[in-house]
């Protein structure tokens, strides 16, 4: 009776395939887990806080094998230049190891649009408004100096002479020339003469100048950033809870009196930044 | 257990494992070079500074120039050192135009007019001024600026209320053929440390062009003008924010007259943009043209009429100084202190120099040398004395002024029926204008009473109103061309 079939009794073979496959599934669940394409998203303008989450999530990516592609959907105006560009550079190491694709809401205009030329794919919609290249910056004052007020030179209290201020902007457009005509390459169609006008252009007209790849959605950056990185079955996560990021408290927009915001910056300052057009009466 | 078991067991430990990465990755990707900007060799742009030229040949040439500061005008003093310190150079003195005394006087003894980027209209009455003031030969320079024009923001509304300093000068600038556009020029190509700083590098050949070979403007409003002349030329690449479209768009242009410059852009002329590029040379140009004029001296401009600072009193044989005539002469020496003219009484005529001549409508050889000129017919027997231009005039009651412009001097000759009325036309000039008088070219008719003995009283003598009193400071008078 001892080839007889129980449970009691398994017939060995059986042991010596089950078990090892049974071991095999587990550890491979963990040695080979189902990719992820996370999504950053990044509803507001760019400035310390805003940049400190987008780099929190970009450093998520890093560290987590499965997460395998990144998407950044934007609906944003842009923001302050040095946040800006901390977000850009922390992107290019990420996309140095894992593909990046942008997919363009409502707008990724000036800042936002600066980190969108430093990824591998640009999704946005027909009526997205994109572009806007450029800087705005703030004069400083004519120097003065007060009787009870004691500084240690002629631009302590200014920052710079005025004159320099405007020419420190014209560098900075330089760099954000440099990292739209880097990013987008052989793709730009349009030359510096369109693009550093400033202009915002609709998705279709962005399309037509090289500053986008395609029209589509956030859905197609997803399936894009999964075909670049070539896997299969995979799960899209938004990386803003598994970085355990929580909701900012801090306005970047001036507000009126009455509450309502407005679209300038609360401070003065160097920005990549989008103001939409108010009437003009003349 | 054989090894045959043992390699099954291995396959169905593997399997899942590679189930699994063909499940989730079939393929493999590899990452592309990824290039950024070099932000280390990125540079600030710099302008082209060029240094005052030492050598650079002075005319002194004299002159008023009155510059505008009643209409809301967007500058501060300071801004104008340089072209201050090239009037000053130049023999020129600047004047800011404040209430009184009012700009139709002003106008009177001012080479130039300076207009910088208002942002409050000006009445008919003032451009009616400035008009006949060109028109008389005087310099009108006016500076718009594209940085300057008045913008207000409503929190409530959320509107941006757009006041160009173009809109006000526009109606002074029409009679001359000249417009400037509420727009800013721009060049994304190549410009001076920002798009709206644009270089020009052509120019139309004028005395305010004169040895130029670039010019940076600051957010300058293009002018243009279809009778004068436009003096800078834009490149192909620099273009107007309200079309987008560019090729020979000007920032500055002169009248036909050349008596009239209208430029877009005021910064140029303030540190420390005046020292970029050949912006130096250009205000230096700017100084000798508000200070080059070929203006007339007229008799609308009395006192403001006469060369220098001494004028000659010459009594013609006919008239007896009397004691009323000194009288009058002191009245209108006192009045004519105040404009800096001083007066003496001469028994010939000088050589050179300003002269007041006294006359009667006696005819005498002394008198017919001044006279002459102006073709009078004046007949011993007849009530009338014919005046070209005027007809016959009765002799009573009515005072002749005669001005002639001479290289050595300007002259006046005052002509009365009697000595008593001339020393009511000698007040008349005392008054300090001569509102009360008909002004035809060079002569102007005064009506001085009734029959030669009327006087209703009232003071026309003294020192002008303080209205029409300038301040006390040295004010030279213009220099006469004729």
């Amino acid at each position: 009776m001892n080839n007889q079939l129980t449970w009691e009794h398994p017939p060995k073979w059986l042991l010596w395939i089950v078990l090892p496959l049974v071991v095999g599934l587990l550890i491979a669940s963990s040695v080979i887990p189902q990719p992820i394409v996370g999504v950053i998203h990044l509803n507001d303008a760019i400035y310390a806080q805003t940049a400190s989450d987008l780099i929190k999530q970009i450093n998520y990516a890093m560290d987590h094998p499965e997460v395998r592609a990144v998407v950044l959907s934007f609906d944003s105006p842009g923001g302050t230049v040095v946040d800006t560009e901390a977000v850009y550079m922390e992107l290019e190491r990420l996309r140095v190891k894992k593909p990046v694709v942008t997919a363009i809401n409502g707008m990724a205009a000036s800042g936002a649009y600066y980190l969108s030329v430093g990824t591998d794919y640009i999704y946005a919609k027909p009526t997205s408004l994109v572009g806007n290249v450029g800087v705005i910056g703030y004069l400083p004052p004519t120097p003065l100096v007060f009787e009870d007020i004691i500084s240690t030179g002629p631009y302590k209290l200014w920052g710079a002479p005025r004159d320099s201020d405007m020419r420190q902007i014209d560098m900075i457009k330089q760099a954000f020339y440099e990292a739209v005509r880097l990013g987008r390459g052989e793709r730009l169609k349009a030359g510096p003469e369109t693009i550093l006008r400033g202009q915002i252009w609709l998705g279709t007209e962005a399309l037509r100048l090289g500053l986008i790849d395609e029209i589509g959605t956030e859905n197609d950056a997803v399936r894009k950033a999964a075909q670049m990185t070539h896997i299969w079955h995979y799960k899209t996560a938004d990386l803003y809870g598994l970085a355990g990021l929580q909701a900012p408290v801090y306005s970047f927009f001036m507000q009126s009196p009455e509450g309502v915001t407005l679209p300038y910056p609360k401070e003065s300052g160097m920005y990549l930044l989008y103001i939409p057009p108010l009437p003009v009466e003349k | 257990m054989n090894r045959k078991t043992l390699w099954i067991a291995l396959a169905c430990f593997i399997l899942p494992a590679l189930a699994r990465a063909v499940w989730f990755y079939p393929g493999f990707s590899t990452r592309p070079r990824i290039a950024t900007p070099d932000y280390q060799s990125l540079s600030i742009p710099t302008p082209p500074i060029k240094a005052e030229q030492a050598d650079q040949k002075i005319t002194v040439m004299g002159g008023v120039v009155v510059i505008d500061t009643l209409h809301g005008n967007q500058f501060k003093p300071t801004e104008l050192d340089s072209l201050v310190q090239a009037l000053n150079q130049r023999g020129g003195r600047v004047e800011f135009d404040n209430a009184t005394p009012t700009l139709e006087t002003r106008l009177k003894y001012a080479s130039t007019y300076v207009i910088i980027s208002p942002s409050t209209v000006y009445t008919s009455d003032e451009m009616r001024w400035i008009k006949a003031f060109v028109d008389n030969g005087g310099k009108l320079a006016v500076f718009t600026d594209a940085t300057r024009g008045q913008v207000t923001f409503d929190f409530f509304t959320g509107s941006i209320i757009g006041l160009p300093d173009s809109n006000i000068v526009n109606p002074i600038l029409a009679p001359f053929g000249i417009a400037v556009e509420a727009d800013y020029l721009y060049n994304i190509a190549k410009n001076e440390g920002n798009f709206r700083n644009v270089f020009f590098d052509e120019f139309n050949k004028d005395e305010l062009t004169f040895g130029l070979k670039q010019v940076a403007f600051y957010g300058t409003h293009s002018v243009k003008s279809d009778s004068g002349l436009t003096l800078f030329i834009g490149a192909d690449q620099t273009l107007s924010s309200i079309t987008d479209a560019g090729g020979g768009l000007s920032a500055g242009a002169v009248s036909e007259n050349g008596n009239v410059l209208a430029l877009g852009d005021f910064t140029f002329l303030t540190p420390p943009y005046n020292n970029v590029a050949d912006n130096n040379t250009l205000i230096a140009n700017i100084a000798d043209f508000m200070l080059g004029g070929t203006r007339k001296p007229a008799l609308t401009n009395f006192p403001y009429v006469f060369n220098g600072s001494d004028v000659s009193i010459l009594p013609t044989s006919e008239v007896q100084v009397t004691a009323e005539i000194v009288g009058a002469l002191s009245r209108l020496q006192a009045s004519l202190k105040t404009v800096n003219v001083e007066l003496k009484v001469v028994e010939e005529k000088p050589d050179e120099g300003d002269l007041l001549v006294l006359g009667t409508f006696v005819p005498s050889e002394d008198l017919a040398q001044f006279s002459d000129p102006f073709n009078l017919t004046i007949e011993e027997d007849s009530e009338y004395i014919t005046v070209p231009g005027f007809g016959n005039i009765g002799r009573s009651g009515n005072g002749l002024l005669l001005f002639q412009t001479g290289r050595k001097g300007n002259t006046i000759i005052l002509l009365a029926d009697t000595v008593d009325d001339l020393t009511i036309l000698l007040d008349t000039l005392s008054s300090g204008n001569l509102t009360g008088c008909v002004l035809q070219g060079n002569i102007g008719m005064c009506s001085i009473g009734v029959g030669g003995s009327f006087s209703d009283g009232s003071d026309t003598t003294g020192t002008p109103s303080s209205e029409e009193t300038p301040s006390g400071e040295a004010t030279p008078t213009p220099t006469g061309a004729g």
